[in-house]
């Protein structure tokens, strides 16, 4: 009897364990949308932020969730249908790279943006090549 | 910085901000894609020179778990937030920029995990459809650049990765 009990408990943490490491496994991408920000901010201040010194700036703000708020710059599609904004500055601004999942239900929004305007997106920072490079990013107002 | 890599002037640089780049490797299991659109370089038309560069968090893949170990376990992010290519086009003529695309070589130091090694890659540059774009596909293999793949895994993927670099060039500054 004692065997009996032993081998359902082995299958037991077997499949418990298999389980956990299928979850794992099958782990989805953060969802943008139900993270909440760490830090808000300007889109100006961050940018000196990380001009001033990148590698602190990147230690602090790489895979964090931004909420920033700045200067709509350009808007494009890019060759893949990522919609592509870019605030503050054209060349040396910040780049967000918006989630597709949700461009592709929020087109309306994304087509009334008009440029110049000033507009506040959440987005996962991935730090400084030129320009701050945000993605994904989700556009909030 | 990036700039600076270049060269010094403002002049006779083309530049391409959403270049993409990708990595991948073959398993029995399934196969291995990292992808970005968030690479960045600089074409330096008056010597030819190539800068390229990419930030490791900005490759995405199938799956989260894929991500989260390729930029913890492997490239180490944190402590190596990117991968740069400084080269200079062997025999460059500024002709290619105004031609059909043609096979050129790629002489430069490729920096991944924050180790630096001497690499020729094949690629292609030119016009096609009015626009100047250049394309390389080469191989590399992670032990060169000291990334630390467990035995476990090692014999189950591939020996070289394959890199895919894809860029539309713009002009940039005046």
């Amino acid at each position: 009897m004692k065997i009996k009990y032993a081998i359902i408990l082995v299958v037991i943490v077997i499949a418990v364990g298999a389980g956990i490491g299928l979850k794992m496994f099958f782990k989805p991408h953060a969802n943008i949308n139900r993270l909440k920000a760490e830090y808000k901010l300007d889109a100006s201040s961050l940018i000196s932020e990380f001009e001033q010194d990148e590698n602190s700036a990147t230690t602090k703000y790489s895979e964090k969730v931004l909420e920033i708020n700045g200067e709509l710059k350009s808007k494009t599609k890019m060759q893949n249908g990522i919609d592509l904004l870019i605030l503050e500055d054209e060349m040396q601004g910040i780049s967000c790279q918006l989630d597709s999942s949700w461009a592709s239900a929020n087109q309306p929004i994304i087509q009334s943006l008009e440029i110049g305007r000033s507009i506040t997106i959440k987005g996962i920072c991935k730090g400084y090549l030129m320009e701050i490079k945000v993605s994904p990013a989700i556009i909030l107002n | 910085m990036l700039v600076a890599s270049v060269g010094a002037t403002g002049q006779g640089k083309f530049i391409a901000k959403n270049a993409y780049i990708s990595f991948y490797s073959s398993t029995p299991m399934e196969d291995i894609l990292g992808e970005s659109n968030e690479a960045v370089t600089i074409l330096n038309t008056e010597t030819g020179e190539i800068a390229f560069q990419a930030l490791m968090t900005t490759f995405h893949f199938k799956r989260a778990l894929m991500e989260e170990h390729f930029n913890e376990n492997y490239m180490e992010s944190t402590k190596f937030p990117k991968a740069k290519f400084n080269g200079k086009i062997e025999g460059y003529n500024s002709s290619v920029l105004s031609g059909p695309v043609i096979d050129i070589k790629v002489a430069g130091i490729l920096m991944v995990h924050g180790v630096e090694k001497t690499i020729t890659i094949s690629a292609k540059l030119g016009l096609e459809d009015g626009k100047l774009v250049g394309i390389s596909k080469f191989k590399v293999t992670p032990e060169d650049y000291g990334i630390k793949i467990p035995s476990l895994v090692r014999d189950k993927i591939g020996k070289e990765m394959e890199i895919i670099v894809k860029a539309n060039y713009l002009p940039f500054g005046n």
